[in-house]
């Protein structure tokens, strides 16, 4: 069940990942309105001030300035009031032991950045809905997706 | 007569002197003549005196006829007297008889005594005898209580030596026991310096780990973009694009691709070797099913089949072992023979490490402690036997990369994750017959 209109938050600081993400977007079948915020701060301080609607799911980049991925996403988990954000992390890396930390610190899926843009587009369309169901689900199911 | 002195040479003198000198011869000659009458009156003399001397020597003889009469008959009486003495003679050999029986009853007595005496001595020396039986047995005796003194005074000489040797040896163990006091204090004094180094080579992992990251992500990071850029450029400005242009773009592509093969395998090189080995009891199916799940494309591609039942558990560093499995399997697919289905076999049992030896990789396993040994087989195209070693050494490859891709580091992982379970790892193969590869590692 995914909603009709999909609020995707994206925190990257990089400006051609962002563009990349945001063109990928355009190219699904679904609905959207894309945040993007350019660091771990900036992200933290979106999502706890309270003037902000909270996002249907966050896609995280880890390698940020200011405050980490990681640090996010501990924050996030640790925050009775968005500790079930769907978060989708996405990163460069493909190291199976930043990848298990993360599942353990509660991230639901974890993307890893294709260098292929036609992946990038299937990815992103890939990982929305199992965020979005992960919504009900509780986060318990962890994904990797690879292009 | 007297010499009359001349007075003077002269001729008067001379016939002086020689009426002298006649004088003198006529007087000699007759002296020699009174003497020659003188002899004769001597000569008559002696005539005389012989004559009376015969008389003398006629009147002896008759003398001594009378006396050879006296003397015979002197011989008479001296024979009656010898006569006389010859009974006398055997008068005394009667009474030599009588006292030659008188001695021989003597002697008799004597033989008495003489054998009572024996007897006497006999007893005398059978009680010396006795005496020196006794003696002996006294001797032995005492011999016996020397010797026994004497082994007394052994015993309380060893004794004295075994406990000088005690004292000795507790002196010695003291020394010892001081020396494992230094020796502690040396290896304690070493475990800080050891210490310190796995402290430092802590620090110098962190840095490692650090540059990896910066690897991973920041070199990384612009390769991707450009991927990106050109599938994008390629996907949406194709139109504008001439063949040479795309092709150009295709290249770009293709290199870029192996510029982050590279990256990602040297990244999962230098993972290996930075990382910390956290053993844990693992399901190496579990493992094999995640690899398999990965690989799913590939397998489907090459209609591959792999045979993996029931391997067990092992203590393993589990995403390391994965990375192996992971390796090793694709490897296979990779090397696949494209005319036959690629058909893997991966089995595991608990092995002596006797079992193992005879391969020069093996030396370094013992024989009697118990082994992990899990094997990969295929089916593919092999090697020749000599590129046994060198397959697991870091850029090592066999083919060209325009026939098969690959940066030459997977199997330098394999290799690296086998000996951080300290186990060893060897591949058999020949050209067109497929490759065997086992691995040992403590089962414990």
């Amino acid at each position: 069940m995914v909603p009709e209109k999909l609020n995707i938050l994206l925190a990257d600081d990089d400006t051609d990942d962002c563009n990349f993400f945001e063109k990928a977007l355009k190219q699904l079948p679904v609905q959207t309105n894309l945040k993007i915020v350019n660091d771990g701060e900036q992200l933290m301080q979106f999502l706890t001030n309270g003037e902000n609607k909270i996002p249907d799911v966050l896609f995280l980049d880890i390698n940020m300035p200011r405050k980490t991925g990681f640090e996010c996403l501990a924050e996030i988990k640790a925050n009775k009031k968005i500790k079930d954000l769907p978060v989708v992390m996405f990163s460069t890396s493909n190291s199976h032991e930043k990848i298990s930390t993360l599942f353990k610190i509660g991230a639901h899926v974890y993307v890893h950045k294709p260098s292929d843009f036609s992946q990038l587009v299937q990815v992103i369309h890939h990982a929305l809905p199992m965020a979005a169901e992960n919504i009900f689900s509780n986060g318990q199911i962890k994904y990797i997706l690879n292009a | 007569m007297a010499k009359i002195k001349l007075p003077d040479d002269d001729e008067l003198t001379i016939a002086r002197r020689e009426v002298i000198f006649y004088k003198a011869e006529k007087e000699k000659l007759l002296s020699e003549l009174i003497i020659a009458r003188k002899e004769l009156v001597f000569q008559k003399e002696e005539k005389g005196k012989r004559a009376a001397e015969l008389g003398i020597a006629n009147i002896e003889l008759a003398f001594q006829d009378e006396e050879k009469g006296k003397r015979a008959a002197e011989l008479g009486i001296a024979n009656i007297e010898l006569a006389f003495q010859d009974k006398e003679k055997g008068n005394r050999a009667a009474e030599l008889g009588i006292a030659n029986k008188e001695l021989a009853f003597e002697d008799e007595e004597k033989g008495k005594r003489a054998a009572e005496l024996i007897i006497a001595n006999k007893e005398l020396v059978f009680q010396n005898k006795e005496k020196e039986n006794r003696a002996a047995e006294l001797g032995i005796a005492n011999k016996e209580l020397l010797f026994q003194n004497e082994e007394k005074e052994k015993r309380a000489a060893e004794l004295i030596i075994a406990n000088k040797e005690l004292l000795f040896q507790n002196e010695e163990k003291e020394k010892r026991a001081a020396e494992l006091i230094i020796a502690n204090k040396e290896l304690a004094f070493q475990n800080e310096e050891k210490e310190k180094r796995a402290a430092e080579l802590i620090i110098a992992n962190k840095e490692l780990l650090a540059f990896t990251y910066v690897s991973s992500h920041d070199l990384q990071e612009p390769l991707r973009k450009i991927q990106t850029f050109v599938t994008i450029i390629l996907e949406n400005e194709n139109k504008n694009l001439s063949e040479n242009g795309k092709y150009n773009f295709q290249r770009m592509q293709l290199a870029a691709g192996r510029m982050q093969q590279l990256i990602d395998d040297l990244l999962a090189f230098s993972r290996i070797a930075t990382t910390e080995l956290k053993f844990e009891k693992t399901e190496l199916n579990t493992l094999i099913d995640e690899v398999k799940i990965e690989l799913k494309d590939t397998i489907q591609e090459k209609h591959a089949t792999i045979e993996a039942t029931e391997l067990g558990s092992a203590n393993i560093i589990a995403f390391q072992f994965r990375q192996l499995m992971y390796n090793l399997i694709s490897n296979a697919l990779k090397f696949s023979n494209p005319d036959v289905p690629s058909h893997i076999i991966i089995k595991s049992r608990i092995e002596k490490g006797i079992k193992a030896v005879g391969t020069s990789r093996a030396i370094s396993l013992q024989p009697e402690k118990d082994y992990c040994h899990i094997t990969v087989k295929d089916n593919g195209i092999g090697f020749e036997p000599h590129f046994s070693e060198r397959i697991f050494e870091v850029f090592q490859k066999l083919h060209g990369k325009e026939v098969y891709g690959g940066t030459g580091i997977g199997l330098a992982i394999v290799k690296k994750i086998v000996e951080n379970h300290n186990g060893v790892i060897i591949a058999t193969s020949e050209l067109k017959k497929g490759a065997t590869f086992d691995i040992y590692f403590p089962a414990n």
